[in-house]
């Protein structure tokens, strides 16, 4: 399988540390800069055998198209993938060391391979608690005719 | 897929009802491959050195699996549940309780905890606890799934009209 990530994606997460925003600076109910993402047959399969997919729905369009989702989708983790796809190297996503706490998603329509995927994140409040930072922010993912695929919220402590 | 109708498979499941995920082993591979897909080279995953240091009050004391990874494991475990039974994957809340590192193996189990019909749906709620193989739990979870007649949420456009 091909690997998702090309040369346009920064893998090395030090670079452009200095540019992203700290817990001081993230400003709660500030819009997140994004773009949009257009998934593909080849990202979906990659991304699902990556997660440990093995249902045929992600994989074969054969099969695909006899099930009740009439062609290949997404599985629904694909939010794993926008969140990063979606956003730029100055992300304060991409901070080292910020650890997942905790997270909550719920599922609209599937995304399936030619949509393009746009998102909408912000941080919606950030705070204090037993000498660590936290952060809670929340994510919507549109598809190209406006449908939400899914929505989340998610809890991160930040690095210090 | 059987013959049964989604409302049959729907008044076949009981509270209480429980099932378990296949167990997943983590390894710098997996982790290299699950960061490779999703976009995420947080150095939490990857940094030996970076990870010998404390994290304000944290010390993982190595590199850790993707919590992410996790929550892909509980997804499948539940949408492998649902599928042949006509059920709508709907909604996951986890929390971290603990690391996973390479060499760990866990298992996601799942509770059903409550069945509710609404005006519109017929929905199951699960309870999920995922455990290393020392037994200690290392996510905790709920999830909701709906089972309607139709799954025309989940249909192309053209075939939804």
């Amino acid at each position: 399988m091909q690997a998702i990530s090309t040369g346009e994606f920064e893998t090395d997460f030090w670079k452009d540390a200095g540019a992203r925003q700290t817990w001081d600076q993230i400003v709660p109910g500030a819009p997140r800069d994004t773009k949009p993402y257009t998934l593909t047959k080849e990202i979906i399969a990659t991304f699902a055998e990556a997660m440990g997919e093995t249902n045929p729905l992600y994989f074969d369009e054969e099969y695909a198209r006899k099930t009740p989702y009439g062609g290949i989708v997404a599985p629904p983790t694909i939010h794993i993938l926008l969140m990063f796809a979606c956003t730029g190297t100055e992300d304060w996503m991409r901070s080292p060391g910020t650890i997942n706490a905790s997270q909550s998603w719920f599922y609209n329509v599937p995304a399936r391979p030619g949509d393009t995927i746009t998102m909408q994140g912000r941080a919606l409040d950030r705070y204090m608690r037993k000498g660590r930072l936290f952060v809670i922010h929340d994510n919507v993912f549109t598809n190209q005719n406006g449908d939400v695929v899914c929505s989340g919220r998610g809890w991160t402590i930040r690095p210090q | 897929m059987t013959n049964k109708t989604t409302e049959q498979h729907f008044s076949e499941i009981n509270e209480g009802d429980r099932f378990e995920g296949t167990p997943f082993t983590p390894s710098r591979e997996t982790i290299k491959r699950f960061a490779e897909a999703s976009l995420d080279f947080n150095p939490l995953h990857f940094d030996d050195n970076y990870m010998a240091d404390d994290f304000g009050k944290t010390n993982f004391g190595g590199v850790i699996m993707h919590g992410m990874q996790n929550f892909a494991l509980i997804t499948r475990t539940l949408t492998d549940w649902l599928m042949p039974r006509g059920g709508y994957h709907r909604r996951l809340e986890t929390r971290w309780l603990s690391p996973v590192k390479p060499g760990d193996t866990i298992t996601p189990k799942v509770t059903v905890s409550e069945k509710q019909i609404t005006d519109k749906g017929r929905w199951v709620v699960f309870d999920v606890a995922v455990f290393n193989q020392r037994d200690e739990q290392v996510a905790s979870g709920r999830a909701m799934a709906e089972f309607p007649d139709e799954l025309t949420i989940a249909a192309p456009l053209a075939a939804a009209e």
